[in-house]
């Protein structure tokens, strides 16, 4: 069980996040780049100092700072703290081959066999004697997991680190480390600026800004029905149109909107086309109602300037960015 | 090298150089060589190391220091080190305590080296460990090195190539110092003041030997160096 409950001074803000993630549980951090997610993960690993908080991984306090409470300050340094950490830069040593990497943790076995195995799994077998400069980008990253995996960490923090490959090639490897985690069952801690990695590695999101955790929850939890406006903004919201209450808007999803009238699913707009351009197998139009625009997806190209959209079940929001829980009625 | 094989013969090379104690300076010169590079391992790499990653307070201070060296004329160096070192010093008296001397000896003679040498090894060798990623150095801490051993395992075996060849311009510098030798450690010879007296007392053709002497044990470690860095180099990329 990993807990972190830290204060971390940063030049522009304080970061400031309370998580606990489960043995096995995967846990993602997602927000815009420089939310303060990355120095989350740097202060599990012990690698910024905390201006308050307290960090502890399987019972051991890492890191103790400023609770005005127990035996004082608590800096584990991080070569003790038994935690791997991946970033976007697989950060192999280039001066070592490829098997002198994976078995570079002095925690790592000198087991032939589980070298092999771990190898076997990665697809990385036929690579050990090859130094990293001839890996292409995802059998680095491959070699970079497997040394984490054979050092045998207590908790893996993932820092982006598929984010420079490509769509599939992320797919890919997300699934393996899922995996990998799940059989582990080490807390797993994934930094992500892309919510369809969140999505599909993690059993929980949290959603921060400006240092700020601002929701956590199941994924389609968070997507569906973000606490706060500026959630919805993060996880795709892409307008907000007045709902039938003063003051209040509702979120419009972009993948979240069915063409034509239909009362009984949602909040039903009409607006007018201000642009359209193919996207994916549909496409995308950008409509405007009255003073709010926002943008859905579609089926086909809009058939006229004004169009009839229902925006499906949509969340609501107060003027003070808040999510109304109760029932609005749709106009 | 091809303008000192033209002018000379083998019999003038023979003639000049087998002479009891002809050899002495090249010895010299090698053993004084030698220890100039043990202090400059010694006590550089380290300064190198934390100049690289901020570790000493003021360092552009010391940056100066070391830039100043290498600004002045290494017979200017010479004099400051007789106005520092010499007998008449705090530091001169406490040799003289401990039964040293820094002027006109060999420790004299290494001392200048140091001085004309420190600069292209420190800031080459500075050089060489800012090259290396500090995010490696982290990933092997987070894998369970403590800072020596990531500094042995990973910072070194990286900056060793920028090293060696630090090492080897501050060797064939400390070869070749001759201007603040001449001021402070006029005996023993090494090899340059060996050039400059017997041009002075018998001339070029007896002087040209020893610089054929100079060359050829001076290249040797720096086309060593050249080679094992481009060898580190190739293996790195496979």
């Amino acid at each position: 069980m990993l807990n972190a409950d830290v204060e971390v001074d940063r030049r522009d803000f304080t970061v400031r996040a309370t998580l606990s993630v489960a043995d096995g549980e995967r846990v993602a951090l997602f927000g815009p780049s420089g939310a303060g997610k990355t120095t989350i993960l740097e202060a599990v690993a012990g690698l910024v100092g905390l201006r308050r908080g307290v960090v502890e991984l399987g019972g051991r306090v890492l890191t103790a700072a400023g609770t005005g409470a127990g035996a004082g300050p608590v800096a584990v340094p991080p070569w003790r703290r038994r935690v791997g950490l991946l970033r976007q830069d697989p950060g192999l040593f280039p001066h070592l081959s490829v098997q002198a990497n994976l078995t570079y943790a002095k925690s790592a076995a000198p087991d032939a066999a589980e070298l092999a195995a771990i190898a076997a799994q990665l697809g990385i077998e036929g690579l050990l004697p090859a130094m990293p400069a001839r890996l292409s980008g995802g059998q680095q990253h491959r070699v970079a997991l497997g040394r984490l995996l054979l050092a045998h960490c207590d908790a893996l923090l993932l820092d982006e680190p598929f984010a420079s490959l490509d769509a599939a090639l992320r797919r890919t490897l997300t699934a393996l480390v899922k995996d990998l985690a799940a059989q582990r069952t080490v807390p797993t801690l994934l930094v992500t600026h892309q919510l369809s990695d969140a999505q599909a590695f993690a059993d929980r999101l949290a959603v921060m800004d400006q240092g700020e955790v601002l929701q956590v929850g199941a994924p389609d939890q968070v997507v569906l029905a973000p606490a706060f406006r500026r959630v919805a903004e993060l996880v795709g919201y892409l307008g907000f149109v007045p709902a039938a209450q003063p003051g209040l808007v509702a979120g419009v999803h972009p993948d979240r909107v069915a063409a034509g009238a239909d009362p009984a699913r949602g909040l039903v707009v009409t607006g007018t086309v201000i642009g359209a351009r193919p996207s994916g197998a549909g496409w995308e139009a950008d409509l405007r109602a009255g003073d709010a625009a926002f943008t859905c997806r579609l089926p086909g190209p809009p058939a006229s300037d004004q169009v009839t959209v229902t925006v499906l079940d949509p969340p609501y929001f107060g003027p003070d960015g808040k999510r109304i829980e109760s029932d609005v009625s749709i106009p | 090298m091809i303008t000192l094989l033209i002018h000379l013969s083998p019999g003038d090379i023979a003639s000049a150089l087998t002479g009891a104690g002809d050899l002495d300076p090249l010895v010299t010169s090698l053993e004084s060589g030698g220890l100039t590079l043990l202090v400059l391992v010694l006590v550089g790499t380290p300064l190198a190391w934390m100049l690289a990653r901020g570790r000493l307070p003021l360092p552009r201070v010391w940056e100066a220091g070391l830039l100043c060296t290498l600004l002045l004329p290494p017979l200017v160096i010479g004099l400051l080190l007789v106005f520092m070192v010499g007998p008449y010093t705090p530091i001169g008296e406490f040799l003289g305590w401990l039964h040293q001397d820094a002027t006109n000896t060999f420790l004299a003679l290494v001392i200048a080296q140091v001085y004309e040498a420190a600069p292209y090894y420190v800031l080459g060798a500075q050089a060489a460990f800012a090259g290396v990623d500090t995010r490696l150095e982290e990933q092997a801490g987070l894998l369970g090195d403590r800072p020596f051993r990531v500094f042995w395992r990973v910072t070194l075996p990286l900056a060793a190539p920028g090293l060696s060849m630090a090492l080897a311009t501050a060797w064939a510098r400390a070869m070749g110092a001759f201007g603040a030798v001449v001021i402070i450690a006029y005996h023993p010879f090494g090899l340059p003041l060996q050039i400059f007296t017997t041009l002075q007392e018998t001339g070029l053709a007896t002087a040209l030997p020893y610089a054929l002497v100079l060359l050829v044990v001076a290249l040797p470690l720096p086309l060593a160096a050249y080679a094992w860095s481009a060898r580190a180099e190739r293996r790195r990329r496979g």
